[in-house]
């Protein structure tokens, strides 16, 4: 029962990073300027250097992406 | 302060700083490497690194909590906490190192996942001598992986200074982790008793400074403000210094009061950047500046010269002899407010 609970929260986790991935390549090309147009203005390193941040909070990107 | 943002804020001073840090790691690690061959020649290289990478990362991150408090309590070492951030990003680097190095060497022979192989290898969580404790160190990473992902300014702005903040204090809780994930480990390993006395010694330091600040800041706090037609009484002229500030406690709001040029001004004290403390900083160039971050606010009007946006609250002064008073009612962020003369 413990290890069945735990899998399946390691799948949950899983996912939430697969999720974050594939968002994470739209926002570093389109998203992030949504949200921020200094980033507009920055070098592309810089969006590249939030990639592991945007996999982190995509949910709380989402939400700020879809209120603008 | 900027238009666009960085790759990595660096200055001459964060550079240095940087390469005492790079300097440290290396001389730390190349010590802990002669030390380990030294004593016992059979370690495997593997071991010597997951040691190596962990103590260090542990020992950084007792300095990185130290710094807080240390800084609170005594401002000479103000120096320590001007680049913190990159000071936790290099931490979660090395503890990164150690924990990837681990799960190679402990779950990745077998045929089950290794993130899964961490959590179900051993299911004794009712256990204290054995309990998993690869877990607890686990979890501290990826608390410490958040934190370190999200220290840009980028995030910064965009998750607001409110929610930046209560996310990074989640170091505490990684701490906790990295506390119990030793303490546990070592009854199922070979652990130096040498180094669990060290860290339940660096444990002991933090809280205790932890205690000594936050009473020092409750003391300011709690002052008592003797008060004249709705005017609190802050100190007289001569106890401030010349570019320097006084601090005061207004409804509730830490005030910073400045004294340069022959004038005096007061704005709130918590930088809109970061939370710094602005009566920490100085005058430089005509404007306040943050001693964390080096942001800066003309002290006239409690704004960031153009074309920088940052606003801070402001407060009327009053002069009677050489006895400074404050009004408490703060102005919005920006009011420009006649300096008074000395």
């Amino acid at each position: 029962m413990l290890k069945s609970t735990l899998i399946i929260l390691i799948v949950i986790f899983g996912v939430y990073v697969l999720i974050g991935f594939l968002f994470g390549l739209y926002f570093i090309f389109k998203g992030a300027k949504q949200i921020d147009p200094l980033i507009a203005e920055s070098k592309f390193s810089v969006r590249l250097l939030l990639f592991p941040g945007t996999i982190a909070t995509w949910p709380f990107l989402i939400t700020k992406i879809f209120k603008k | 302060m900027g238009l666009d943002y960085q790759l990595v804020l660096w200055n001459k001073q964060k550079k240095r700083y940087d390469l005492v840090l790079f300097l440290f790691i290396v001389i730390y690690l190349l010590g802990f490497a002669v030390v380990t061959f030294t004593t016992n020649a059979n370690t495997s290289l593997e071991t010597l690194i997951i040691r190596a990478f962990g103590s260090l990362a542990i020992l950084m991150l007792h300095i990185i909590l130290m710094i807080g408090p240390l800084t609170r309590i005594d401002k000479r070492f103000m120096p320590l906490l001007y680049n913190r951030r990159h000071f936790g990003v290099l931490m979660f680097l090395m503890a990164a190192v150690h924990g990837v190095f681990s799960i190679i060497q402990f779950h990745t022979l077998g045929n089950v996942n290794p993130i899964v192989s961490i959590f179900t290898s051993n299911l004794d969580y009712n256990s204290l001598t054995n309990f998993p404790f690869q877990v607890l160190g686990f979890l501290a990473l990826i608390i410490l992986f958040l934190m370190a992902a999200t220290s840009h300014d980028f995030w910064l702005a965009n998750l607001s200074a409110k929610t930046w903040k209560a996310l990074h204090m989640a170091v505490y809780l990684a701490y906790t982790l990295v506390i119990l994930h030793i303490f546990l480990g070592a009854f199922q390993q070979e652990t130096s008793p040498l180094l669990l006395g060290l860290v339940g010694l660096g444990a002991t330091i933090i809280v205790a400074l932890h205690i000594f600040a936050g009473f020092k800041e409750v003391k300011v706090d709690q002052a008592k403000v003797s008060e004249e037609d709705g005017w609190h009484y802050v100190c007289s002229v001569e106890d401030i210094k010349e570019n320097r500030a006084k601090m005061t406690t207004c409804a509730g709001e830490r005030v910073a009061i400045f004294k340069y040029e022959g004038k005096l001004s007061a704005v709130h004290n918590v930088c809109r950047h970061q939370g710094g403390p602005l009566g920490e900083g100085k005058i430089v160039d005509g404007c306040i500046t943050c001693p964390w971050h080096g942001y800066q606010y003309l002290p006239g009007n409690g704004q960031s010269p153009p074309p920088f946006t940052e606003k801070v609250e402001t407060y009327n002064l009053k002069l009677v002899g050489n006895k400074v008073y404050i009004d408490p009612k703060a102005h919005a962020p920006g009011t420009p407010v006649d300096p008074i003369k000395i």
